[in-house]
């Protein structure tokens, strides 16, 4: 989906982080009010609005969205699993796109943490077949396949994380705060989950909100003068397509080439490619999915993600750094809030306000995500 | 006492001695893809209407993993760790399973066939059971086979 005439007005988001004496909807007013202050807007000027979660509860998107007040705008639930926030960003865009909204806002909020506690509730049959593969051993599949096809070893993976982790500690809204410069020693000597995937490789669970608000580029060129734009450009969201092998049951999301077809898309929407493109941010719920995502997205060919990795490309610095703000597995994934955390981050350094962690000169971004189910999401912005 | 599937529908429970299982899947009367478990709609060509029938009990190993996680998260079973595949039938589907063995018994490409594994017992001293693959070499009757 090409998006036209559509800028990120405001964004906000609270530190995700585990957070036990706090609501959902305490933190999305946090994050909602942030996104709002930084548009300089209330509620009263928002056409519409879209929240997202994957809490299993009906209702609380909207009753969380009264916390900034009520004044009959539509709102609308959103929810794709760990991609909820940047399908909500997506529908906020379009609705600026259309035309049928001046100013949109897409808002998420998730406590993972509560969500772990209610798992020991999951009934009987089907749900309980499927139980016996965890997200660890899913991406451990991959890992496993990858090692055997490229001869990726264990340092490959632990060197993303220790990356991710290091880029986390030059961000303050990043859940993981290290005091020292992880090393892929330090990672590979951390737990072992799902062999060859230590806990130091994964996502931790934890609580959050982030909201970015979508106007019209005449809007925000009037309303935010001296500010540099960024515009969503293109997005887009692929389900699931047949191909011999499919695997139907057990699996966390679907074949690894979604990402690649769902990338071919936005390239195309979007008029430039992965060459073009500054920085990204992908899903790296486990690191070894990183790997994968440096080839499925374009940034190398096939088999070849190990040397960009060995390269520094994809660290602060490097061609094409990823996951810039500490990805999933330092930033954080509380599930609904972890797209707009990304909106959030694509703005702040498309912006040129990211501090020690700003990309010199970056002014396209990307951002993917799978979500179980499953779903593969690709959004790329652009700056003035 | 009986041997009981976790959710019927997707495997069978032998009653011989040494008997192997069966995925319960779907085979198109048109295109002739096979799939796990069993669905109304082919996946392929969209046809409506596929035949049941039993896929397995023999595969490849795609991928594995070994994982050091309670099964289940902590729940049902005092299973520390175990093993987890992909398993290319040689109908065609690809499944997703437990794994029988240490981690040190698998390898990528190597024969798989399909047994049950028991997971507890209920109150009328049943047990449930669900499917795994074992390497082929190291396959045996899972224990509480009916006499």
């Amino acid at each position: 989906m090409k998006i036209e005439g559509a800028a990120v007005a405001g964004i906000g988001m609270v530190r995700f982080d585990k957070y036990p004496h706090r609501r959902g909807a305490d933190l999305a007013r946090e994050a909602g009010l942030a996104a709002l202050h930084d548009a300089g807007i209330t509620l009263a000027d928002v056409d519409e609005a879209f929240v997202g979660y994957i809490q299993p509860a009906a209702m609380i998107g909207i009753k969380a969205m009264k916390e900034l007040g009520l004044t009959g705008l539509p709102v609308t639930h959103v929810e794709n699993a760990s991609a909820t926030g940047l399908v909500a960003f997506r529908e906020a865009a379009w609705a600026v796109a259309s035309g049928r909204a001046e100013v949109a806002m897409a808002i998420a909020f998730d406590k993972m943490t509560d969500m772990a506690k209610g798992a020991s509730s999951r009934g009987p049959g089907r749900d309980q077949l499927d139980a016996t593969i965890l997200p660890a051993a899913y991406f451990a599949l991959w890992a496993q396949r990858r090692m055997h096809d490229y001869g990726t070893r264990p340092e490959h993976f632990a060197a993303i994380a220790a990356k991710n982790w290091n880029h986390g500690a030059l961000n303050p809204y990043s859940h993981r705060q290290p005091d020292h410069i992880v090393t892929t020693a330090e990672v590979l000597a951390s737990r072992m989950i799902a062999e060859p995937l230590t806990a130091m490789m994964a996502c931790p669970a934890d609580d959050g909100a982030a909201c970015a608000i979508v106007a019209s580029t005449e809007w925000v060129r009037a309303h935010q003068p001296d500010r540099r734009i960024v515009r969503p450009v293109a997005s887009a969201l692929q389900s699931e397509a047949y191909s011999p092998g499919h695997t139907f049951m057990g699996p966390v999301v679907g074949p690894a080439s979604m990402t690649a077809t769902t990338a071919r898309l936005a390239y195309e929407d979007a008029g430039f490619g992965p060459g073009d493109v500054h920085l990204a941010l992908c899903h790296d719920a486990f690191a070894n999915e990183e790997l994968e995502y440096y080839e499925l997205l374009g940034f190398c060919g096939e088999g070849e993600g190990e040397r960009l990795l060995e390269a520094g490309d994809t660290a602060l610095g490097g061609r094409i750094p990823f996951n810039t703000d500490g990805g999933l597995i330092a930033r954080g994934h509380p599930g609904g809030p972890t797209g707009l955390a990304m909106v959030h981050e694509i703005v702040t350094q498309l912006r040129g306000e990211a501090g020690a962690r700003q990309v010199v000169g970056a002014r396209r971004a990307l951002a993917h995500l799978v979500g179980g189910g499953s779903v593969a999401t690709v959004n790329l912005f652009e700056a003035d | 006492m009986a041997r009981v599937p976790i959710e019927p529908g997707y495997f069978t429970v032998p009653t011989e001695d040494g008997a192997s299982p069966r995925l319960l899947g779907s085979r198109c009367d048109v295109c002739g893809e096979h799939f796990f478990p069993r669905r109304h709609v082919c996946a392929r060509c969209l046809h409506e209407g596929c035949t049941d029938v039993e896929l397995g009990p023999v595969g490849h190993l795609f991928t594995w993993t070994f994982v050091h996680v309670p099964l289940f998260a902590k729940k049902d079973r005092a299973v520390n760790a175990y093993g987890v595949g992909q398993v290319d039938l040689v109908e065609g589907p690809r499944v997703q399973a437990l794994l029988e063995g240490a981690a040190s018994e698998f390898s990528i490409g190597m024969e798989m066939v399909l047994d049950l594994e028991t997971l507890r017992t209920d109150d009328d001293g049943n047990e449930i059971v669900t499917f795994r693959f074992a390497p082929v070499a190291s396959a045996t009757p899972s224990p509480g086979v009916e006499p």
